[in-house]
């Protein structure tokens, strides 16, 4: 019988058993953006049983270039549940869940323990960090990778006992030490290609294939097409550290300024939004806006708790200045569906004026 | 003697330069790292790792009359 498998179901390697082991595997994926979205599409195309994907982060335009699940009418969505439902019409016959929440010391182990194996396409250290602790302790295989301009890293960690990203990079660099795509810019297939290698190493594995990139950083260059792979011994002491303290170390969350603001027009849905004024009272102009709560500079400390819901908040000032500083505060008390509106108080009034005609 | 450097990541905006050939004293890996960190003073505050035959090295490892590679971490993703 011909079904959507039969072209891999036909190599020796795979045959119906091998379709049989990428159902029941579970895969949970960090990070829907550019690395994570060509991931998703193959392993949901090559039938992997059960796709977990963790993303908080809402689509923009400026993500479209790269991250290729989304198209223009996700704008403003949240990427975990909007990959969900993408996923679905490429393949009803998997589970897929969604977590609308970013990967952390408090949900960590919750969200992996059900999986087989996690795919690392976060970018920021504390999330890489946190999902390596956890793979350690609850003995999963890592498939990382990360990006600079035209190069990747692509490995395998904690795959049988093997290196962890720990024992390449003990500790995370500075903040501000290393910046991300958002900042230094990436052409889309670079993710593509490199999420693409992160997918083939998850098959491998669940296929039992060799050889897997375990014990090596496997370095590409875009421009030159030259690729290494360099060895990384374990480091064991390393390693029983993490497994005595029994829980992952702390790491601290790099704000990235980018990642915390939204743009005013990609807001297309307000349905599912908070706006929050962090203006003091009487500042101008006065903006009606639906679903809105007032929360001045003094009331942060105090009063942050007000946010914890399932609903996206944007948070506004006069400049976007106070917004930003009051978001990464709320970012720090666990409060991650919210962000900080690029523009000032008279442009969103501009703008509110246009979208209630 | 005379070694090939390769720089990869945010090293090569750091250093201006992708590769170049030094010529250098250093017995160690350890020792090399001091030369470099001396020669360029930009680099002391980064994080990367140093490879020599395609194998990641510690800083007690001895250098040899290769290639040496430098790898920061990166974040992208």
């Amino acid at each position: 019988m011909e079904d959507r498998y039969t072209r891999q179901i036909r190599l020796d390697e795979v045959g119906k058993a091998g379709q049989k082991k990428l159902t029941k595997a579970k895969v949970l994926v960090v990070g829907a953006g550019g690395l994570g979205c060509p991931a998703l599409q193959y392993l949901a195309a090559a039938g992997v049983g059960t796709l977990g994907i963790v993303d908080f982060d809402l689509v923009t335009l400026t993500n479209l270039h790269r991250q290729i699940v989304f198209d223009q009418s996700d704008l403003g969505r949240n990427k975990a549940l909007a990959a969900k439902e993408k996923l679905e019409r490429l393949n009803s016959k998997i589970n897929i869940n969604a977590y609308a929440t970013s990967f952390q010391l408090s949900n960590g182990r919750e969200l992996l323990q059900s999986y087989d194996l996690v795919l690392d396409a976060t970018d920021n250290f504390a999330s890489r960090y946190c999902i390596n602790d956890f793979c350690v302790l609850l003995d999963k295989p890592m498939i990382y990778a990360a990006l600079y301009k035209f190069q990747g890293q692509v490995a395998v960690f904690n795959y049988k006992g093997g290196a962890t990203y720990r024992c390449l990079f003990p500790t995370p660099p500075k903040p501000d030490e290393v910046p991300n795509c958002d900042m230094t810019g990436v052409l889309g297939v670079l993710p593509g290609l490199i999420g693409v290698l992160q997918a083939t190493e998850v098959l491998k594995i669940i296929l039992n294939l060799k050889t897997i990139l375990s014990g090596k950083l496997l370095c590409y260059d875009l421009l030159s097409h030259e690729t290494r792979q360099i060895e990384i011994k374990p480091n064991r002491a390393a390693i029983a550290a993490i497994k005595e303290k029994n829980s992952p170390k702390e790491e601290l969350q790099l704000d990235c300024e980018d990642s915390l603001q939204i743009d005013l027009f990609s807001v297309k849905d307000q349905s599912n939004i908070v706006w929050v004024d962090v203006r003091e009272k009487g500042e101008l102009p006065r903006i009606r806006l639906k679903n809105q709560i007032h929360l001045p500079q003094s009331k942060w400390q105090k009063e942050w708790e007000l946010l914890k819901n399932e609903e996206t908040k944007i948070v506004f000032c006069q400049s976007g200045q106070r917004s930003k500083k009051a978001t990464a505060l709320f970012r720090r008390k666990g409060i991650y569906n919210c962000y900080s509106l690029n523009v000032g108080a008279t442009t969103l009034q501009t703008w509110n004026q246009k979208v209630k005609k | 003697m005379e070694i090939k450097m390769r720089y990869f990541g945010l090293l090569v905006e750091t250093l201006q330069k992708e590769e170049e050939i030094i010529t250098t004293q250093a017995k160690s890996i350890g020792d090399l790292k001091n030369e470099l960190l001396k020669r360029y003073p930009s680099l002391e505050n980064k994080t990367f790792v140093i490879a020599q035959q395609n194998s990641i090295k510690a800083e007690e490892e001895k250098l040899l009359e290769q290639e040496v590679a430098l790898f920061p971490p990166f974040s992208g993703g």
